[in-house]
């Protein structure tokens, strides 16, 4: 099958504003006006979270190491008849397992034990409820067939930088 | 009490909470950069509704409010609160308000559709699922 261009391509920065753009961007492209609606919202509703966990779970970096260090970034890209969309950005090294155990756990789940996990992790008291708690992952779980591959690269003494791919079928 | 409008954006929804027309609405998209900020409001004013109701007889509280519910897309964030107004619903289906809540979604949106009958199994209310 065929590769395509990238729907969207975008390495810098990620303010609400960005967002924004980059969500009009996905709107007004042939490629994604072409799917099923349902497929659609899927692939919009995951470029929404991943953006979201960009601005929940960056790790702040400043001075020097902020020329030095990769910025986040956000790509959608059919491939192979699919949709993937692949997200980055910088951590502190000390939320790598965490992360990684959240995401082990939820790609070892079934639709039933995602649904289950959806619904402790909603009904939560959270005393910073916008930080998400996971909730964000376990609803992009629920939308991709496939597992959430991830990887995270050395970045530095006291970061990570952690790139996640979600895939959805057309 | 008085009605509470909130005007649609491009991330946020219209909510319109109009007692005296018996008539809650949530229509649109809900990714607002600030969501507990957005919702805050909307539960403080479900809250004192409920406690207005609660102080009346029984013979007095409203009857056949409906509550429409016709979202486009909503991030996960936006569904906790979602959930928190159904749990405030909940509460004055408790005092005995006679509630019609009806679940909007396109016709092949099966994850709308999902996520509705969800929303509604959590917060333990019935809903009517209608084709927009």
């Amino acid at each position: 099958m065929e590769n395509k261009e990238a729907i969207i391509d975008f390495e810098g920065s990620i303010s609400f504003e960005t967002m924004e753009k980059l969500l009009n961007q996905l709107k007004s492209a042939r490629q994604f006006n072409a799917l099923r609606k349902p497929v659609r919202k899927r692939v919009y509703g995951t470029v929404v979270e991943s953006i979201d966990n960009i601005f929940k779970y960056s790790a702040p970096v400043q001075g020097k190491l902020r020329i030095l260090q990769r910025p986040p970034q956000i790509q959608v890209k059919e491939q192979e008849g699919k949709f993937v969309v692949s997200a980055g950005n910088l951590i502190q090294n000390d939320q790598v397992d965490d992360l990684r155990f959240k995401l082990n756990r939820i790609n070892k789940m079934d639709d039933k034990a995602l649904k289950s996990l959806y619904e402790e992790v909603i009904n939560k008291e959270t005393s910073d409820r916008d930080r998400g708690a996971g909730l964000g992952l376990i609803t992009m779980a629920l939308r991709t067939d496939e597992n959430i591959r991830y990887h995270f690269d050395p970045a530095g003494p006291v970061h990570s930088y952690f790139t996640m791919h979600i895939t959805i079928k057309e | 009490m008085e009605k509470l409008t909130i005007e649609p954006t491009a991330n946020s929804p219209l909510i319109v909470l109009d007692p005296e027309m018996k008539n809650f609405e949530f229509s649109g998209e809900s990714r607002p950069e600030n969501v507990r900020k957005f919702y805050l409001p909307v539960l403080e004013w479900l809250e004192a509704y409920t406690a207005s109701q609660e102080s009346l007889q029984d013979d007095q509280r409203t009857s056949g409010l409906q509550c429409l519910f016709n979202f486009e897309y909503f991030n996960s964030t936006s569904a906790k609160y979602i959930l928190d107004i159904f749990k405030s619903l909940n509460a004055l289906h408790l005092l005995g308000l006679d509630l019609k809540i009806k679940w909007l979604y396109e016709e092949d949106d099966e994850d709308m559709l999902e996520v509705g009958q969800e929303m509604s199994r959590m917060s333990k209310l019935t809903f009517e699922y209608i084709i927009s």
